[in-house]
C-alpha cells in the first residue's frame, strides 16, 4: 500500500526526475521544485511545456470498518483502470491528459459518507466520482453529487439510487433485476421451491429482498419465511433455527460476508437441506470462498459482472491477480468498466469540467472495448441513469471458481444441482 | 414447537458462554482495579489472530494454544497494568478512561496495518460438526466453548475464594486502603487481576476460533454486549456476570426466534432497562463477590 502510494507520487511529476537533480545545479532545482510543489499545491496553476494537467477522479470506498476488505479491492481495481488508461495514452481529445485518482475512505459509515464526499468535491477539481460499493453508502455520496453537479457513477444496486437523479448512473443490473434472476435459477434446482428470505436490515438488504417478495407471484415461486436481521450478528443459529422451521427447500440469504459464513456454516451444523442462494455482496468474493471452504461449492448468487464473462473480463482479471493474487470480483471488475466509461465521456467531451462529462456520460453508447464490460456488452443510460441493457448474471461456485451459469446466453459452465 | 423453543434456548446459552469469558474478564477489572477496561474487546481480538497464526503456520488446533494464548496475555495484562495502567490510577476516572480508550483504538488500527481488514477463519474438523438428539442439535465447536468457558469461571470462582491471592483480590475489591493497611500489595494484585483478565479473553478468543471469523473489528462486536452483561450482574460481580451472560444469550435467542431476526438486541436491551429501573445495582444486587 505504502509502496503503491510513493510509486504513484513519483509518477506525478518532480520526485520522478532523479536523472534531472544529478545534471543541474541545486539553485536551479530548488527553483524548479518550489515552482512544481506550489503549482501541485494552488492546483490549477498551468505549467506551459509540461504534460496536460492531470484529470482528477474521485474514489470513494470504505477501506476501513466492515466492509473494508472489499474496499480495498475496489480501490486496487480503480488503481488498475486508472494505469490501464494512462499507460495507453490518457485522454487523447485533451493532449493526453493522465487520470488521477483521488481515494477517500468512507469507513463502511453513511456519516462518514456525507462528510467526506463533501470535502473531497470541495478540496478537489474533480470531473467524476465512482464509489461507494455499498448502497447505504452510496445513497449518501449520490445526493451530495447531485448538490454539488459531479457527476457519479456506480455499480450499487439499490433501484433508489435511479429515482429524481440527474447526476447518478449507474451501468449494471437493478436489485429489482438481480431478484427476478434469482427466483428464476431457484426454478432451474427445484420444482416446487419454497424460498425462505432472511435479509439485512440495510438498504442493500430491504430493496433486495422486497423485491424478492414482489416479482415471487409472478414467478410462480412460494415465499414461506421473510425475515429481516440485524447485520453483524454474533450467531446464525437462531434465525437458522427459524428456516428450519419455516418447512423451506431453498434459502436466500441477502447478506454481506461475515453474516454469509456463520449462516452457511451453521445451515451445515442444522444439517439443513436447503439450496442457498446468496446474492451478491459478500457472497461473490474470494474471501467467501477461502472462508467456508468446500461448503461454498454448488452453492448459487447473482451478479453484475463476473471475471469469465468476455475476453476483456479475463484480461483485465489476469491484471489483477498479477497484482493481489485474487481473482477480480464482481464489485471491483465492474469499477474498471466505470473508470472506462468515464474516460470514454471525456474523451468526447473534450473537456474536464464535470457538467460536460455528465453530459457526455447521459449520451453514452459503448457496445466493445472495455467501457462496455457488461453482462450483454452493451451500456447506454436511459433518462434515470440506469442502462437501458443491463442484466444480472446467475454465478456459482465450482471448484473454488466462480462460474457464470444464468442466463443461458451469458452461461460459460452449465448449472450444477448440489 | 417445545422443539423450536428448547432449541433456541440451547443456541443462547452456548453464545452466552462466550460472552461471560469477555464479560468476566470486565467484570473482574472493574472490580479489583476500578477501571472500565474499553480495550477487552481488542485484546479478544489479537488472541484470535494469534490462534489463527499458529493454526495456518504450525497447525496447533485452537482449543490447544488456550495453553500457549492464556500465559502469553497473562503476562501482557502484567505488563499493561504496570507500566500504564498503574500510571492513571487515581481520584480523577477521566485518564484511565482515555487511556484504554486509546489503547482500544491503537490496537485496533495496529490489527488493520499488520494483518488487514480481511476475515479469517479456521476450519478445524470438527468447524461444521454437530450432536444431533431427537431433533436438537448441539454443534461441536460451540459445546467444547461453552464446556471451557463455564470450568474457567468455575476456576476462577474457586480461585477467588479459596487462595489467599484470590482473598487478597477481593479485599482489595471492597476497600483499597484497608486491604492496603492490612499488608496487601495493591500493585501486586492489580497486575494479577489484570492478567487473569485478560487470559479469559485469551480463551474466549481460542475457544470462538472454530466457528467465528477473526478480524480486525471482531472485538467490538463482544465487548458491547460484555458490558450490557457487566451492568446487568452487577459491576465487579463475577457470578453476576457469568449469569446475566448467559440469560442475555438465551433472551437473545428467543427474541430472534419469536420477535424478529432484527430485534433480538430489543430484548436484551429491555432486560437491561427494567433490571436497571427496578434493581439500579443490577442482578447481584450490589454485593461484590
Amino acid at each position: 500500500m505504502t509502496k503503491d502510494r510513493a510509486r504513484k507520487a513519483s509518477g506525478n511529476g518532480f520526485v520522478a526526475d532523479k536523472t534531472l537533480l544529478k545534471r543541474q545545479s541545486r539553485r536551479k532545482f530548488l527553483k524548479q521544485t518550489g515552482a512544481a510543489l506550489a503549482a501541485s499545491a494552488l492546483g490549477a496553476v498551468p505549467l506551459r511545456g509540461w504534460a496536460a494537467d492531470p484529470i482528477n477522479i474521485g474514489a470513494l470506498y470504505p477501506t476501513t470498518g466492515s466492509m473494508a476488505q472489499i474496499g480495498v479491492g475496489c480501490v486496487a481495481a480503480a488503481k488498475l483502470a486508472v494505469d490501464m488508461i494512462n499507460d495507453a495514452g490518457g485522454i487523447k481529445s485533451l493532449g493526453g491528459a493522465k487520470l488521477n485518482l483521488v481515494i477517500s475512505d468512507v469507513q463502511s459509515d453513511t456519516t462518514v459518507t456525507r462528510t467526506e464526499t463533501d470535502r473531497l468535491i470541495t478540496s478537489n477539481k474533480l470531473s467524476a466520482i465512482h464509489g461507494c460499493f455499498a448502497s447505504a453508502l452510496t445513497l449518501i455520496a449520490s445526493e451530495v453529487c447531485e448538490r454539488a453537479k459531479v457527476p457519479i457513477i456506480t455499480g450499487s444496486s439499490s433501484d433508489q439510487l435511479n429515482k429524481g437523479r440527474t447526476y447518478t448512473f449507474t451501468p449494471f443490473a437493478r436489485a429489482s433485476q438481480f431478484a427476478k434472476a434469482q427466483l428464476q435459477m431457484s426454478k432451474l434446482v427445484s420444482d416446487q421451491p419454497k424460498v425462505a428470505v432472511i435479509f439485512e436490515n440495510t438498504a442493500f438488504g430491504t430493496s433486495t429482498s422486497n423485491g424478492l417478495k414482489q416479482q415471487a407471484p409472478g414467478e410462480g415461486v412460494e415465499i414461506v419465511m421473510f425475515e429481516p436481521y440485524s447485520a453483524g450478528f454474533t450467531d446464525a443459529s437462531p434465525l437458522i433455527n427459524k428456516v428450519k422451521a419455516s418447512g423451506a427447500n431453498t434459502l436466500f440469504s441477502v447478506s454481506y460476508l461475515n453474516d454469509l459464513i456463520l449462516i452457511v456454516r451453521t445451515v451445515k451444523q442444522v444439517g439443513l437441506n436447503v439450496a442457498i442462494n446468496g446474492g451478491s455482496g459478500g457472497f461473490v468474493i474470494p474471501d467467501f470462498y477461502k472462508n467456508v471452504g468446500k461448503l461454498a461449492e454448488g452453492l448459487q448468487g447473482v451478479a453484475h459482472w463476473n471475471h469469465d464473462m468476455d475476453d476483456n473480463a479475463q484480461t483485465v482479471n489476469t491484471e489483477y491477480k498479477k497484482r493481489t493474487g485474487e481473482f477480480l470480483f464482481e464489485y471491483a471488475g465492474g469499477l474498471v468498466a466505470q473508470t472506462y466509461m468515464i474516460a470514454d465521456a471525456l474523451e468526447r467531451a473534450a473537456s474536464a469540467d464535470p457538467q460536460k462529462v455528465r453530459e457526455a456520460l447521459s449520451t453514452l453508447d459503448v457496445s466493445s472495448g472495455y467501457a462496455a464490460m457488461a453482462p450483454g456488452g452493451k451500456v447506454k443510460f436511459g433518462p434515470d441513469g440506469k442502462n437501458v441493457y443491463g442484466r444480472p448474471l446467475g454465478v456459482q461456485w465450482q471448484d473454488g471458481d466462480l462460474a457464470s451459469v444464468f442466463p443461458k446466453e451469458d452461461a460459460r459452465a452449465p448449472l450444477t444441482k448440489t | 414447537m417445545l422443539e423450536i423453543v428448547i432449541q433456541a434456548v440451547v443456541n443462547g446459552l452456548l453464545i452466552g458462554g462466550i460472552y461471560a469469558l469477555v464479560s468476566i474478564g470486565v467484570t473482574l477489572i472493574f472490580g479489583v482495579v476500578k477501571i472500565v477496561n474499553f480495550a477487552q474487546g481488542e485484546f479478544v481480538m489479537i488472541g484470535m489472530y494469534i490462534t489463527y497464526f499458529l493454526f495456518s503456520y504450525l497447525g496447533i488446533d485452537p482449543l490447544l494454544s488456550l495453553l500457549v494464548s492464556m500465559p502469553v496475555l497473562f503476562v501482557l495484562g502484567v505488563l499493561i497494568q504496570h507500566f500504564l495502567i498503574r500510571r492513571v490510577l487515581g481520584p480523577n476516572d477521566m485518564p484511565q478512561i482515555f487511556l484504554t480508550f486509546a489503547l482500544s483504538l491503537l490496537l485496533l488500527n495496529l490489527a488493520l496495518l499488520l494483518f488487514t481488514a480481511n476475515y479469517r477463519t479456521v476450519h478445524t474438523f470438527y468447524s461444521d460438526e454437530a450432536f444431533h438428539i431427537r431433533g436438537i442439535y448441539v454443534p461441536v465447536a460451540k459445546l467444547i466453548a461453552f464446556v471451557v468457558a463455564m470450568g474457567l469461571s468455575g476456576a476462577l470462582w474457586v480461585f477467588l475464594h479459596t487462595t489467599d491471592l484470590g482473598k487478597a483480590m477481593r479485599a482489595a475489591a471492597q476497600n483499597r486502603d484497608v486491604a492496603t493497611l492490612m499488608g496487601i500489595n495493591p500493585n501486586y494484585v492489580f497486575a494479577v487481576a489484570f492478567g487473569a483478565a485478560l487470559a479469559l479473553a485469551g480463551a474466549a478468543r481460542s475457544l470462538l476460533m472454530p466457528f467465528y471469523s477473526a478480524y480486525p473489528f471482531v472485538g467490538q462486536v463482544f465487548v458491547l454486549m460484555a458490558f450490557v452483561a457487566v451492568v446487568l450482574g452487577t459491576l465487579g460481580n463475577v457470578i453476576g456476570a457469568l449469569i446475566a451472560s448467559l440469560m442475555m444469550g438465551v433472551a437473545e435467542s428467543l427474541g430472534i426466534q419469536f420477535v424478529g431476526a432484527d430485534s433480538g438486541l430489543i430484548v436484551v436491551f429491555a432486560m437491561l432497562l427494567l433490571t436497571l429501573a427496578f434493581k439500579p445495582n443490577g442482578l447481584g444486587g450490589g454485593r461484590v463477590r
